[in-house]
């Protein structure tokens, strides 16, 4: 958790993935459908990561394409799909249910408690829920304490100090500024808490222009940025575009028909395309620019939905 | 002025909030979703509403869309929590009610959305708690709910695994494991409506008229108890459909009901029979 005082962060996304190692405990920010790191988990596809042991709040397609792709040993993220929309998440379930990873999965709550306990250098903190909860079953790690004041006995659960967190931001400066718009999801206590802060942007901007929008992780915490324009995509990234229903769709067919069907997507949109600019025009530049036209009326906004 | 089951469901959720309570859901959910701003629009129009996964405060979204973490669901709102400040109210104790749903439900209110099956090898692997193992605990009130109580597969005698925990289980029941919430209040399910008694288990007090007692015993998995003044769902006034068409033009509350439930439609006149 050491902060990071080089004034110059910014640099190519291969060698920013490449701060994150095989196994490494890896934060994964945004959530659901948001702002989730995909340029990143793209990139360390590409880059043949195994074993890695992700953490964090409800999430989908990132994930699920780690998981598909061979990448992820360790599940303990507190959901993992496509909503109701969507449906559960095809590589994630079927590889839980095959025994192919092991599934931690915790709770929000339980987390944020934890990297609360990183943040404030404590061994650990305590939660009032978890008793009576199969969730318990899974992490053989929890404890309990008991109150030196009321003599209540609570599930204490561990610090957790993530390797990386890996995030995207729609603004960010050479420095590793990094400005995001609400909901952070767990954004900034994975950025207090974890060792290392990866992070891609949409764009680059002056550090007057960051700071004028709205610092929400500064500098000091971030190892290395990129600029990565849609590097979010197919998940939202607001107030630049919102997500790509119509393509999580084509992922969730996909990926629920397993076999080759899914290593074509695979081979489509990640390791046969070698960057994020051929990924971008595979997916093409028009459909990207349609994304961004959500504010142009609520019509045009609902229609991205239907 | 007619009506589907999923129009009449959401209003039966949205009745289960009362004014001037801190109301909170979850992802995933949107048939409590928009519940919520139904009952903010009739009913309950001081309550506080945290919307899903934005942790926006009394939003007015343009339309509620198919995921929950959208700026849609931000819209109209003056402040934002931080996830961690919803979370820090429900644990100590400021969040009156929080909507639940699970792959099974068993009798006493637990739910199951982690894992069908033996954990090692689960035959059916579902999405995740999100937060609710914590937020179960010290929420004051539970409302239940499941758009498919009709499989039979819902509503279990005993969850194969507990997420979220209802009023017991083998460890104990919630004051003896300390939780200060109240823990289900209610249960919603496309059959009917159940409260739950003394004894902490489920108890029918509500049948929507197209549904019969053998219906709802046929689709349950625990014994069932029926309450002794066994009624019809009150309907639904046109000023909550109104507000339910309003909030939800995309209609994603029809995302959870299977497509043969959404032929269920009913009228005002004619004691809401089915016009199915």
């Amino acid at each position: 958790m050491a902060f990071h005082l080089n004034p110059d962060k910014l640099g190519a996304l291969d060698a920013a993935a490449a701060l994150v190692g095989d196994g490494a405990v890896v934060a994964l920010g945004g959530g659901l459908s948001a702002r989730l790191p995909m340029a990143l988990v793209r990139e360390l596809i590409r880059q043949g990561r195994r074993g890695l042991h992700v953490v964090g709040s409800a999430h989908g397609i990132d994930v699920d394409l780690l998981v598909a792709a061979g990448a992820l040993g360790v599940c303990e993220e507190s959901y993992v799909g496509f909503e109701q929309d969507l449906g559960l998440a095809p590589a994630y379930r079927r590889a839980a249910e095959r025994g192919e990873i092991e599934v931690r999965e915790s709770c929000c709550v339980t987390l944020v408690n934890q990297l609360r306990a990183a943040e404030l250098g404590l061994p650990f903190l305590p939660v009032r829920g978890v008793k009576g909860s199969d969730i318990r079953r899974l992490h053989p790690e929890y404890g309990e304490v008991t109150c030196p004041f009321t003599g209540e006995t609570l599930v204490a659960v561990p610090a957790l100090e993530p390797d990386v967190t890996l995030l995207h931001a729609p603004l960010g400066d050479r420095r590793g500024n990094l400005h995001l718009e609400q909901p952070f999801v767990f954004d900034e206590r994975f950025a207090h808490a974890s060792r290392n802060v990866v992070a891609t942007v949409d764009r680059t901007a002056s550090t007057e222009e960051v700071a004028a929008a709205g610092i929400t992780v500064p500098a000091h915490l971030v190892a290395a940025v990129a600029e990565v324009p849609y590097g979010a995509h197919p998940t939202s990234c607001y107030p630049g575009y919102a997500y790509d229903r119509p393509h999580l769709a084509e992922y969730v067919e996909a990926a629920t028909a397993g076999g080759e069907a899914l290593a074509a997507y695979v081979d489509r949109y990640v390791t046969g395309a070698p960057t994020e600019e051929a990924y971008r025009k595979l997916v093409g530049e028009d459909r990207l620019a349609r994304l961004t036209r959500w504010s142009e009326s609520t019509d045009a906004w609902k229609e991205l939905f239907a | 002025m007619s009506f589907s089951i999923d129009e009449w469901f959401v209003v039966t959720l949205a009745r289960t909030i009362h004014d001037r309570e801190v109301v909170f859901h979850g992802f995933g959910s949107p048939c409590a979703q928009v519940a919520m701003h139904v009952a903010r629009h009739t009913h309950a129009r001081d309550m506080l509403l945290v919307e899903g996964a934005t942790y926006a405060v009394n939003p007015d979204p343009p339309f509620i869309p198919p995921t929950g973490n959208d700026e849609s669901l931000q819209r109209g709102s003056v402040y934002r929590m931080r996830i961690e400040e919803l979370f820090d109210a429900a644990m100590r104790g400021d969040v009156d009610r929080m909507f639940l749903s699970g792959g099974q439900i068993d009798a006493v209110g637990n739910t199951n959305v982690t894992a069908i099956g033996p954990l090692d090898r689960p035959k059916v692997k579902l999405g995740g708690g999100g937060g609710g193992c914590n937020l179960a605990a010290t929420i004051d009130h539970l409302t239940l709910w499941t758009t498919r109580h009709r499989s039979g597969r819902t509503l279990v005698e005993q969850c194969d695994f507990v997420t979220d925990m209802g009023h017991h289980t083998p460890e104990g029941s919630r004051s003896e494991l300390g939780f200060t919430g109240g823990g289900p209040e209610w249960l919603v399910t496309e059959l009917g409506v159940f409260d739950y008694g003394g004894d902490g288990r489920a108890r029918l007090r509500q049948v929507f008229p197209d549904v019969s007692l053998a219906d709802v015993e046929a689709a349950t998995g625990f014994e069932l108890e029926v309450g002794p003044d066994l009624r019809s769902v009150p309907l639904p006034s046109p000023a909550e459909l109104a507000a339910l068409r309003a909030v939800d033009p995309l209609g994603v509350r029809r995302l959870e009901f299977s497509p043969d439930e959404l032929r269920r439609t009913f009228t005002h006149g004619e004691a809401a029979g089915c016009t199915c």
